[in-house]
């Protein structure tokens, strides 16, 4: 049988259709677009290898206690500016810390602060996104001026605010973050209820007098998150970024933390003798950007084919 | 056309009216006394009250960001806590010292983007196009204030092509300008790509080539122009990300542009200073959006918002 088109596309439509042919069918077909989702990932070169980028920083972030082979703030005098060697695979710093072991570390507060700013902004946006496009009216004009005075502040700039405001510290680029980044989620899923508010399961929702909360919550917003998904995985890198830049003017992470922009920052003075410092850290950034970029893309390609 | 401009114009008073509040209302339920902050933490109770009242931090929250706005209007961003000068006069010196580098990014862009992303597209799926777009890939993935280092250690410390930091020259700007310009291509590029790729399907390209024109002409001539539209919006909302990627290249190349004078400002808690160069530089962001927009609709005549 094949799913009927619906104006969407999407795949978080087709859900809804399918979760309806398992109640006349039987519970097998539930288990079909999740498990023909992952194979379509597995088939995907590009999600493939973002997954296991992504996958190798997660585990450092977990094993670092075991993975790092020196303490990442304990200094070595015997030991200052080494070059990259067997004994200290990315070289030590001016202090005669273990470079490779401060970055293993850094991934903890990198994925830490990405994870949770986006989650906050995903939450803040999504929620006011769903009041928007449900309500609409007055509403929808009041939160909607605000999302678009939000969307034209650059997220790096209005995070520097923030953190003007609310001082340095990984905990307040975490907020600084959040309060920045939300207003894309808000956008995608204002757009989404906007279209979805009219479908005939919300009106029989209405009409078999469920409560507003449970329309949404439970109705209308788990088929408009698949964009949503997308989006924060495209988030994700941006935030990981946002942290190291703000770490590295110390507006952020404050020495000896190891956040890879503060390593970055204690290498910038001594770029020619020891460029090892600042080189490593920013090629941990690149990847694991890659890496998310790669699966984020990927995840678009799969869950939205229309865009 | 007249009646848009006016329109767009227009429309921008209320976004501008917002984002004062907004900047305003960070800094004013910031934690933390805001005569402290002017004063010090030791002051005795008679100054601590003068400051207060000399400031108007006595006065409700609408009242004083009244105060601001009409500041604000005539041209008033306040006075430096810390050098006790004029905020907007810090501001005129340091603006046009980031505008540079980002002009020149933008140029840069340019010359790299519009070139590789035709380049792509006219050659799809072969081995250019494979190359340009895993050098975009990289290039979306490197933090420009890396590849400031990178560039400063290969062509100022190893090469010694440029000077390695400071301000003066325009050999001072090449290495941040090519950062930013470089990291910017890459994703200018992905745009211009799949817009001309949008463009070659279209009838009107297949009339010109039917006709027996070169292939150089229906590319350049017909196909690029139409493809080149999208890109200027793109170029409008990357200005806000140019100057937020500037931040950092200020610092590494020692270049006293304001964003530079921003992150110093934070940093000795010269809230005034930070204040105005939100609003200056939020300002500009927002103007610069909307001069795209126009320049869309002069472009492209089907585009006319309402």
């Amino acid at each position: 049988m094949i799913a009927p088109q619906s104006r969407n596309g999407g795949v978080y439509i087709e859900n809804e259709w399918i979760e309806q042919q398992a109640l006349e069918t039987g519970e097998e077909k539930v288990r079909k677009p999740v498990t023909d989702f992952i194979a379509k990932l597995f088939r995907h070169k590009g999600a493939v290898f973002g997954a296991v980028i992504i996958l190798l920083f997660v585990c450092t972030a977990v094993l670092a206690p075991w993975l790092a082979p020196y303490e990442y703030d304990k200094p070595d005098i015997s030991a200052v500016l080494q070059p990259p060697s067997i004994e200290h695979l990315f070289g030590t710093d001016e202090f005669g810390r273990d470079i490779f072991s401060r970055i293993v570390y850094g991934t903890q507060i990198s994925l830490r602060v990405a994870f949770v700013a986006v989650g906050v902004s995903l939450v803040i946006g999504t929620v006011l996104g769903a009041l928007a496009g449900y309500y609409g009216g007055v509403v929808d004009y009041i939160i909607s001026s605000i999302t678009d005075i939000a969307w034209a502040f650059p997220t790096t700039l209005l995070a520097i605010a923030f953190i003007a405001a609310l001082d340095t510290g990984v905990e307040n680029v975490i907020i600084a973050i959040a309060l920045a980044s939300w207003s894309g989620y808000c956008r995608v899923v204002r757009g989404q209820f906007l279209s979805l508010r009219e479908r005939e399961f919300v009106q029989a929702a209405r009409i078999l007098g469920m409560s507003d909360a449970r329309i949404i919550f439970g109705h209308v917003l788990p088929n408009a998150l698949a964009p949503v998904i997308v989006m924060a995985t495209l988030e994700l890198p941006k935030a990981i970024v946002i942290e190291a830049s703000l770490s590295f003017l110390g507006l952020g992470a404050q020495p000896p933390d190891p956040s890879w922009g503060v390593i970055l920052d204690s290498g910038k003075g001594l770029l020619d003798q020891a460029p090892w410092i600042s080189f490593f850290p920013g090629l941990m950034i690149m990847l694991v950007v890659m890496g998310f970029n790669l699966f984020g893309d990927a995840l678009r390609d799969i869950l939205d084919p229309n865009s | 056309m007249l009646k848009y401009i006016v329109r767009r114009i227009a429309l921008m008073i209320p976004v501008v009216i917002v984002m004062t509040l907004i900047v305003f209302s960070i800094f004013y339920f910031a934690p933390g006394d805001p005569v402290s902050r002017i004063a010090g933490p030791n002051v005795t109770p008679e100054v601590y009250e003068s400051i207060r009242r000399k400031y108007g931090l006595d006065q409700p929250f609408i009242i004083q960001y009244l105060r601001f706005m009409k500041s604000v209007i005539e041209g008033d961003l306040g006075i430096s806590i810390l050098q006790e000068r004029p905020v907007i006069e810090m501001i005129q010196e340091r603006l046009p010292v980031t505008l540079e580098i980002g002009l020149l990014g933008f140029l840069i862009t340019f010359l790299i983007a519009i070139p590789a992303g035709v380049i792509a597209a006219v050659k799809k799926n072969t081995l250019v196009d494979y190359l340009c777009m895993s050098g975009t890939l990289l290039g979306t993935a490197i933090p420009t204030f890396w590849l400031g280092m990178l560039l400063m250690y290969f062509f100022a410390y190893k090469l010694r092509w440029f000077p390695i930091s400071g301000y003066g020259t325009l050999q001072h700007l090449v290495l941040p300008s090519l950062a930013i310009g470089l990291t910017n291509a890459a994703i200018t590029a992905r745009m211009v790509r799949s817009s001309m790729l949008e463009v070659l399907n279209q009838d009107y390209v297949r009339t010109a080539r039917s006709k027996g024109l070169l292939e150089k002409v229906v590319i350049y001539r017909h196909a690029l122009k139409n493809a080149l539209i999208p890109v200027i919006t793109l170029m409008g909302l990357r200005l806000g990300w140019i100057i937020g990627g500037s931040v950092a290249l200020e610092i590494i190349f020692s270049i006293p542009g304001i964003g530079r004078l921003m992150v110093d400002s934070i940093l000795a808690r010269d809230y005034p200073v930070v204040q105005g160069s939100m609003i200056v530089l939020t300002s500009s962001i927002i103007l610069a959006n909307i001069l795209a927009d126009i320049l869309y609709a002069i472009v492209d005549p089907r585009i006319r918002y309402g």
